[in-house]
């Protein structure tokens, strides 16, 4: 009885979102407006039993752990987000924050720049990785903008873009795959579990 | 050119978008309530996933962590993935551990969970293990602390018992153990599992992420830094189909399973149509019919638009 009426609940919202294709209404608006709603009512409570409760309340009340009353303190702070006074004092939590992402700089080097030059520098043995080289250097010359792009060099920077429409293109294809994926979920969920003419 | 044909291409131009949205919706629609037996060919970087996940069949030292970094709204792509490979682990005993970073998520693994095991008998705690919702914050925390020890970097799983205390850690202690992580995302999150627990401790990162995000994490499967991929709902129908044809295959000679073979898997086409295998467990093949009849109608309306537009502008 219970999957029954939320499915028809979960049925009634999926078809008001997709109203607003017809046009703007106010079906579309309210599912729009419980949907910011619910994610915040179910988020709040459950942030504060598994974030307050183990992180803030235990240690300090239970374990007595005296120490953590500094950082909830530090954190605390961001609240003042919400004065024009004392706003400047929800920075120092910032700052904090910030500081932790400097301990991360020397494995993001490796991972975003050094892994990714070694491998763009290995022998060139196949179409594919003939490919990435010619890709990789005609678009790092594309954006090389102290000289123009003329002559031979434009040619060549041609190609650049050449490499880059076609991801793109890529990259537009997966996008629209993406879209449609998330329609035919909706789909299977109308004719599947509400209506049950898929199974 | 015929007036006729130059009227029918200004008429097309002009056409009221909603009737190109009934046209896909019914491109969706019908294959889905009249599914068939299209050819799912598996790719690579789902392939290695597979392989790498099934080394661990029937090995108490080993686990796989599933990462939830997602919220409902990209549940069409990702949950067939990871129903895939928590089933993929019931059939073949691997001890498997969720956790999720988001709100949103907690209830979406419960979910995963809950589905896969219907059909199964597996214990919590034993066979598998939900951490439960850890917040961002202290995510970066709980990767480097799990290269060390993961009981002590979790502390408590879903249910609040203490994951030291729990079975299913018997024999696993850190990423040496648990050596495979897929994160499954709508974003580039696995950038966090590779710059943290892979650069540091040498864990094996996977990615499932929807098809939107492919494009932004191939320089990283390329470099190897990656060592597979699930791309979109396309993935998700791949691995089913590797679960179907291996892990869930039962013979004489193969009582729980059967191992990959790439001869076995390009000469093999599982039915889709019937009542042999459950809907969850090819929800994402048949959504994947949809897709390609999606595709079709997109590539044609794509082609008639750009003649109708050269053929009107030349006139024009």
């Amino acid at each position: 009885m219970f999957e029954t009426i939320s499915n028809f609940i979960a049925a009634f919202l999926t078809l008001s979102i997709f109203s607003f294709l017809y046009k703007d209404n106010p079906f579309y608006k309210f599912a729009e407006a419980l949907l910011v709603g619910v994610s915040m009512g179910y988020a709040i409570p459950l942030v504060y039993e598994s974030v307050f409760i183990p992180y803030v309340y235990t240690p300090i009340f239970l374990s007595h752990k005296f120490i953590i009353i500094i950082p909830a303190l530090l954190g605390s702070l961001y609240i003042f987000r919400f004065s024009k006074n004392l706003g400047w004092l929800s920075r120092y939590p910032i700052v904090f924050g910030m500081s932790i992402i400097g301990m991360s700089i020397p494995m993001s080097i490796n991972s975003y720049v050094l892994v990714q030059m070694r491998s763009a520098m290995l022998p060139i043995d196949g179409i594919n990785s003939a490919l990435i080289f010619i890709g990789t250097v005609t678009i790092l010359l594309y954006f090389f903008f102290s000289k123009a792009h003329k002559g031979i060099y434009g040619k060549v920077t041609n190609v650049g873009i050449w490499f880059m429409m076609i991801g793109f293109g890529a990259s537009f294809g997966y996008t629209v795959m993406a879209r449609v994926s998330l329609l035919i979920g909706r789909i299977q969920f109308l004719l599947g579990d509400w209506l049950g003419l898929v199974k | 050119m015929n007036q006729n044909v130059i009227n029918f291409f200004n008429k097309i131009q002009n056409i009221d978008r909603r009737y190109i949205y009934i046209v896909v919706a019914l491109s969706i629609i019908i294959p889905l309530l009249i599914p068939f037996n299209s050819p799912t060919y598996v790719t690579k970087p789902t392939a290695d996933i597979y392989k790498k996940v099934d080394s661990f069949a029937f090995d108490e030292n080993k686990a796989v962590l599933l990462s939830f970094t997602h919220d409902a709204s990209t549940m069409p792509e990702l949950f067939p993935m990871e129903v895939a490979v928590l089933r993929h682990c019931f059939e073949r005993n691997i001890k498997v551990f969720t956790i999720c970073w988001l709100p949103a998520a907690a209830p979406l693994v419960d979910y995963a969970l809950n589905t896969a095991k219907e059909d199964y008998d597996v214990q919590s705690g034993v066979d598998y293990c939900n951490f439960g919702f850890k917040p961002w914050a202290i995510q970066l925390p709980i990767m480097l602390g799990m290269g060390d020890d993961i009981a002590k970097a979790v502390e408590t799983d879903s249910q609040g018992r203490k994951v030291e205390n729990l079975e299913i850690m018997k024999n696993i202690k850190n990423y040496d153990d648990m050596n495979l992580v897929i994160d499954f995302a709508g974003s580039s999150s696995a950038i966090s599992w590779i710059t943290y627990a892979r650069a540091r401790f040498g864990a094996n990162i996977a990615a499932g992420v929807t098809a939107v995000m492919v494009a932004d994490n191939y320089p990283y499967l390329q470099t190897g830094q990656l060592m597979g991929m699930f791309r979109g709902l396309k993935g998700a129908a791949e691995y089913e189909k590797l679960v179907d044809v291996f892990a869930a295959y039962e013979s004489e000679d193969y009582p729980n399973g059967r191992p990959y073979s790439n001869e076995i898997i390009k000469e093999t086409n599982v039915p889709i149509t019937g009542d042999t295998i459950p809907y969850k467990y090819k929800k994402a093949r048949i959504g994947m019919n949809a897709q390609s009849v999606a595709h079709i109608m997109m590539i044609f309306f794509i082609l008639l638009g750009n003649i109708g537009y050269f053929i009107t502008r030349n006139k024009g």
